[in-house]
């Protein structure tokens, strides 16, 4: 018997060539041996596991764990199923021998193709494989990295094939995705299987990332005095693995940049920083090659730096891995591995791959094409895994086709026999492709199975009857000193059908590298060690004894970075996730105000509640009434009449209109509701990992869930009707808040006070600030009868969070709007006025760099609200009622407030966030028309 | 016998919107041959450049970057040399007498000497040639079986000059060969487009040259200056004669009149200068000036 990818106890010694010995009954297991435990009763149980998924599930929502770019309501969630896949170390040691060889063969043909090139002959190396892979880059010819190593950082794609022996499927050198989803699976596996975690002496991810950090300090330019910066190059939030690109960046410590953020300027690549230009040593790349440069490599790129190539080439900027490295992952190469592993090493391949023919060799081309129903044909001009296809389910009339492109370009085609323990395993660009291809269908239509053909993976993989069928190992070597440090484990993912791809559905598993299953060693924890801002911070729970402290005190050991890492990119991002969260916030406390006033008068429209409840209803969430409904114009000055409820809020019936506060809450496709501002929060946060703290996530992924819970359950009662307006929104919106104020917290108590979260700070600010006075300007300008005011001036001290601060001051006397404006306004002890809000401004904005415009303007602007404020008599503009019922006075101070609130925020970008301007490509003298027409017989056009 | 030239190409950029970075690479400068020195070379950018660096490519031409970043309305890149060419146009009838399809056969088993990747790079599809069913078909009359290589380069030459229309403006840099054979015009990059795609859809190796070729005045006139502009042909490659270079445009094979800037794959190798910019709004217009007159003449520019 054998196991997809775990290994398999015996009773005979392995066999000399490091396969699995003697087999013991046949089929495949889908479970790994839990044999090594001291109690086998500890094994999982089904149920055991069943409650391990539901808490892992939770787990990575609360860390924002995503794959697949930005989806709604957990279509994006990162699928992992607890259940290890388990190898012995014996068996392991074989492998990461044979991975380091790979690693080592494959770095020397890297530096043999940008240089010498004495491996490119019809005997060793076809020509063609690489001259027409699109990964051999022309521009980079004759680069070389500082030390001994081209090839850094690569990733093998293995299965077991039906002996149970592992098999290399795929090399993936361009800019291998999947070790932070390694490391994040570790964190979460532990924590939900920590039942036998702790049982198990389990090898460490940790000293591959550590190696990964040496290897980039390793490669700084000669010209380096050390104190440049170390950047990952992001392919962007949109991209699959934005989650993998951003945990990898937090882990090591490293700036999260898009190309955007960086500028080649005297033939050096600098990181836009707030404080100005800071020096670029090296890019961590997960950005495709082409896409790094828009002169030199492929035009049109808005993802690259202009003159990357440049920079490169005088060595002044160490790209890792270096551009041009994808022409390893030419699944040709495959072919040739093993009579290169004899010319390069003088050694012989120790990790075979699968059997892959390359149809530019004649005799490989007809054995080929006999056998194309059982064959996996790859284009080798596409990207890695993209555009396969599965020779067995084609009709005949597809192989044909697929026989006449093979002929008309033999050498841009590779077949590969598919293995498995128990049938074909199909690697499918698995957490690729990186980068803008992510945008382009990867493989092309006709080549995927269809839906519901045999084999279509569906829905989560390892929840399908029967376990998953077919299986692929990710691992990863790193340069390290003389060799290559291979992580002791990897990605593991698992599928129902054939084909293994994250984007497909596939889930992933944690692989555990058994150090010794006989000597259970005590219980350790491995937790990633996440970088926030310059401190070192773990996170998980239960003992944290063992691995953590080494790593985070030799994380460490290059010293820190001393660069700020800040962009005004950033500085955006933080600065809309303080904005959103606390509009979200603010959304929150009006519904919960209109939501209690409306179950108290919605049947009693023309009582004082009711016409308060009306009066609020218009003013307050205009949005939520029906069309033509909103006395309240779009500024949120009111106009409403003084007697009878506003225009639009009752029907015909002199009933009230019920207002769709429900859609207010949860419609994330309308801007301004509160699910649309959580997702917007969530997505900022997101793209500022590298800058939040990892408990920033857990608040915004319970919000979603609360939201998502309440969307899906089906509320009685007609919505039209009165109940139902507010069925299942207090509790949803209590929920809301609760995560909202946690997100809170662990902004105000969770980060350093830099510049970073001085924006974050400032934009919930400005946004409080805005929403304040816009509600007042909605409620306060009209005056009411006594009985109404009060009601709707109380909701307002409710929806600004301060009304038992009035209550206690004003001893039981009704609300008055004297008072109120004087609390609400400019009372600077009170942390929900205006007053508050603009000196927090003001302490924020002169705490940060500008990188746009003089800031003259912005601090203008501010200081004439801060005199607006100073200078409001509150009790004489509230008592200032006019015949038409309006406080003029107060409104027009308000006005001026609000507008100046307005062009602050705008000011703050322009200032703070000036993004440099947009790349574009010069018209190309083709198109000028310049060119030279055909001459007369004298040599004269 | 040999030839001097003076050899000015001036390109200009005007922006509708203030450009803060302009980024560039330029293939303006003649590269040295056996049959073509460039005596003396200069480049200007101007504004001047923070950063330049002068790079020989994969295919041996001598490009220059360019990086400016101080704020502009007009970018103007002039490159100006001297060169001298000795080539002699060869006689199609004392070429290597070889059938194009033991060359084809030859590439396809190495057996090429020591320019085996050039050689076998040079059969493969590239960015702007394709190897299409429309060109295969153009191209079938030409490649009876047997014929000697060198009279295929004759006919496809004599057939592209006679059977397409020279129109200027009528293709852009995104024409393929299947638009051109369709609408039957285009200019010397599509011709060369062409060439090359159906020597290479029968194995054959082909090239693509950037360069320039000498216009006269018509007797009793003056040289209109600044007339002059890019041109492109092909080069073949022919057991024993190497690379042989065929101008399409004017059914003839080169000589001293023409002045050899590099080569490539096909135009998006070598084409004379590309670039990006930042700036707010797109919108530039975009002029060029080439002037290839004899050594010695007034200067120009």
């Amino acid at each position: 018997m054998t196991d997809l990818l775990s290994s398999v106890p015996l009773a005979g010694a392995d066999g000399p060539d490091g396969r699995r010995g003697g087999r013991r009954g046949g089929g495949v297991a889908h479970r790994p041996d839990w044999g090594w435990l001291e109690d086998p009763a500890d094994a999982p149980t089904p149920e055991v596991l069943a409650r391990a998924r539901e808490a892992a599930d939770r787990l990575l929502a609360d860390h924002g764990v995503t794959y697949g770019g930005d989806r709604r309501d957990g279509d994006d969630a990162w699928r992992l199923d607890p259940e290890p896949v388990i190898v012995d170390e014996g068996e392991w040691q074989r492998l990461d021998r044979g991975l380091a060889q790979r690693a080592l063969l494959l770095d020397a043909v890297l530096q043999d193709l940008y240089g010498p090139r004495r491996l490119l002959s019809d005997r060793l190396l076809p020509p063609h494989v690489v001259l027409a892979h699109p990964g051999f880059l022309r521009e980079v010819d004759g680069v070389r990295l500082p030390g001994r190593r081209e090839l850094v950082l690569t990733a093998t794609d293995l299965v077991r094939d039906a002996s149970g022996g592992w098999c290399a499927v795929a090399d993936r050198t361009q800019a291998p995705s999947g070790a932070g989803y390694a490391m994040e699976d570790r964190r979460v596996v532990s924590q939900v299987m920590a039942g036998v975690y702790r049982q198990a002496s389990i090898a460490r991810l940790g000293p591959f990332f550590r190696a990964l950090r040496t290897a980039l300090h390793a490669v700084r330019p000669a010209s380096s005095d050390g104190a440049g910066a170390i950047v990952l190059l992001t392919s962007g939030e949109a991209s699959e693995t934005a989650f993998d690109q951003a945990y990898l960046a937090s882990m090591l410590g490293l700036p999260l940049v898009e190309g955007s953020d960086l500028v080649v300027r005297g033939g050096r690549v600098w990181l836009h920083g707030l404080d100005g230009l800071e020096r670029v040593d090296v890019v961590l790349r997960r950005l495709d090659a082409d896409w790094c440069d828009p002169l030199d490599l492929r035009a049109g790129s808005r993802l690259g730096v202009p003159g990357l190539v440049r920079a490169v080439r005088g060595g002044a900027v160490s790209v890792v891995n270096p551009l041009g490295s994808s022409v390893l992952e030419s699944p040709a190469l495959l072919r040739y591995l093993p009579r290169l592993a004899r010319v390069v090493l003088d050694e012989d391949l120790l990790l075979p791959s699968a059997p892959t023919w390359w149809c530019g060799e004649e005799a490989a081309r007809a054995h080929v094409l006999t056998r194309l129903d059982r064959l996996t044909l790859l284009p080798t001009t596409h990207g890695p895994g993209s555009g396969a296809v599965l020779g067995w389910q084609l009709d005949a009339a597809g192989r044909a086709a697929l026989r006449a492109r093979i002929e008309a370009e033999p050498w841009a085609w590779v077949a590969q026999e598919p293995v498995g323990p128990s049938g074909p395993v199909v690697d499918l660009a698995a957490a690729e492709p990186e980068g803008p291809d992510a945008l382009v269908p990867p493989p092309t239509g006709d080549l995927l199975p269809a839906p519901g053909a045999p084999g279509t993976p569906g829905g989560r993989a390892a929840d399908a009857a029967g376990g998953p069928a077919a299986a692929v190992l990710r691992t990863f070597a790193v340069a390290h000193h003389e060799g290559y440090t291979v992580m002791a484990g990897g990605l593991a993912r698992v599928s129902a059908g054939p084909v293994v791809s994250s984007a497909l559905g596939a889930a992933a598993k944690d692989v555990w590298v058994l150090a010794n299953p006989d000597a259970a060693r005590p219980p350790t924890q491995e937790m990633p060690v996440v970088t926030v801002t310059g401190v070192a911070r773990r996170d998980g729970t239960g003992d944290d004894r063992g691995g953590t402290v080494e790593m985070s005190v030799e994380m460490f050991d290059e010293g820190p970075q001393r660069v700020t890492g800040l962009s005004p990119r950033t500085a955006e991002n933080l600065w809309w996730l303080g904005r959103y969260a606390e509009r979200a916030e603010d959304t929150v406390r009006v519904l919960r105000a209109v939501g209690d006033r409306w179950d108290d008068y919605h049947r009693t429209p023309w009582s004082p509640g009711g016409r308060a409840l009306a009066a609020l209803l218009a003013s307050l969430v205009p949005a939520a009434v029906p069309a033509g409904a909103s006395a309240g114009t779009s500024d949120g000055t009111s106009v409403v009449p003084v007697a009878g409820p506003p225009p639009g809020t009752v029907d015909a019936d002199g009933r009230l209109v019920a207002p769709r506060l429900r859609d207010l809450m949860l419609d994330d496709r309308t801007p301004g509701t509160v699910a649309a501002s959580v997702r917007r929060s969530a997505r900022a946060a997101g793209a500022v990992r590298d800058q939040l703290s990892p408990d920033a996530f857990g608040p915004l992924a319970r919000i979603e869930r609360a939201l998502r819970d309440e969307r899906l359950r089906v509320r009685p009662g007609s919505p039209g009707q009165g109940p139902a307006v507010t069925a299942g929104l207090r509790g949803t919106l209590d929920r809301v808040l609760e995560g909202l104020l946690a997100l809170a917290g662990v902004s105000s108590e969770g980060l350093v006070r830099d510049s970073g979260w001085r924006f974050l700070d400032a934009g919930r600010r400005i946004e409080r600030a805005q929403h304040l006075v816009t509600t007042l300007l909605g409620t306060v300008v009209q005056a009411r009868p006594p009985q109404v005011d009060d009601l709707v001036l109380e909701s307002v001290l409710l929806v600004h969070e301060s009304a038992m601060t009035y209550r206690r001051r004003q001893q039981g006397r009704g609300v008055e709007a004297g008072g109120l404006l004087e609390l609400l306004v400019q009372d600077r002890t009170n942390p929900r006025s205006l007053a508050y809000q603009l000196h927090r401004l003001r302490d924020d904005l002169t705490a940060v760099p500008g990188t746009g415009r003089a800031p003259d303007q912005r601090d203008h602007l501010l200081a004439d609200v801060v005199d607006l404020v100073e200078e409001l008599e509150a009790v004489p503009v509230a008592a200032a009622v006019e015949d038409d019922g309006r406080r003029g006075r107060l409104a027009e101070q308000l006005e001026s407030m609000r507008w100046r609130l307005l062009a602050l925020a705008d000011e703050v970008e322009r200032v703070h966030m000036a993004r440099p301007l947009p790349v574009r490509s010069l018209e190309d003298p083709w198109d000028a028309g310049d060119l030279r027409g055909p001459l007369d017989g004298r040599g004269t056009p | 016998m040999s030839r001097t030239y003076d050899l000015v190409h001036r390109t200009r950029y005007v922006y509708t919107a203030p450009v803060t970075g302009s980024y560039g690479r330029t293939t303006t400068t003649p590269r040295d041959l056996p049959d073509q020195r460039c005596l003396t070379t200069a480049l200007v950018v101007d504004p001047e450049p923070a950063d330049t660096a002068a790079h020989t490519d994969w295919f041996g031409n001598r490009t220059t970057y360019y990086a400016v970043t101080t704020p502009h309305t007009e970018l103007v890149v002039t490159a100006r040399s001297r060169v001298e060419v000795t080539r002699v146009a060869p006689d199609p009838a004392t070429l290597p007498d070889h059938a194009w399809e033991t060359v084809a056969e030859r590439v396809a088993t190495g057996a090429v000497g020591t320019d085996l990747l050039a050689v076998r790079e040079a059969v493969l599809p590239s960015a702007h040639v394709a190897t299409t069913d429309a060109v295969r078909a153009w191209a079938a009359p030409t490649f009876t079986a047997g014929r000697p290589l060198a009279e295929v380069l004759v006919e496809l030459a004599h057939r592209i000059r006679t059977e397409l229309a020279y129109r200027s403006g009528s293709t852009t840099v995104r024409t393929t060969q299947d638009e051109l054979l369709a609408q039957g015009a285009g200019v010397c990059q599509d011709f060369a487009h062409l060439m090359i795609a159906a020597l290479r859809a029968h194995g054959l190796p082909a090239r693509y040259v950037s360069g320039y070729i000498e216009t006269r005045p018509r007797p009793g006139r003056e040289k209109l200056r600044g007339a002059d502009a890019s041109h492109a042909w092909v080069a073949a490659w022919l057991p024993g004669a190497g690379w042989v270079d065929v101008d399409p445009t004017n059914d003839r094979f080169v000589d001293d009149q023409y002045v050899v800037l590099g080569w490539g794959r096909d135009y998006d190798d070598v084409p004379p200068l590309r670039g990006v910019i930042f700036t707010e709004r797109s919108g530039s217009s975009l002029t060029v000036e080439v002037d290839l007159v004899p050594a010695g003449s007034d200067p120009f520019l």
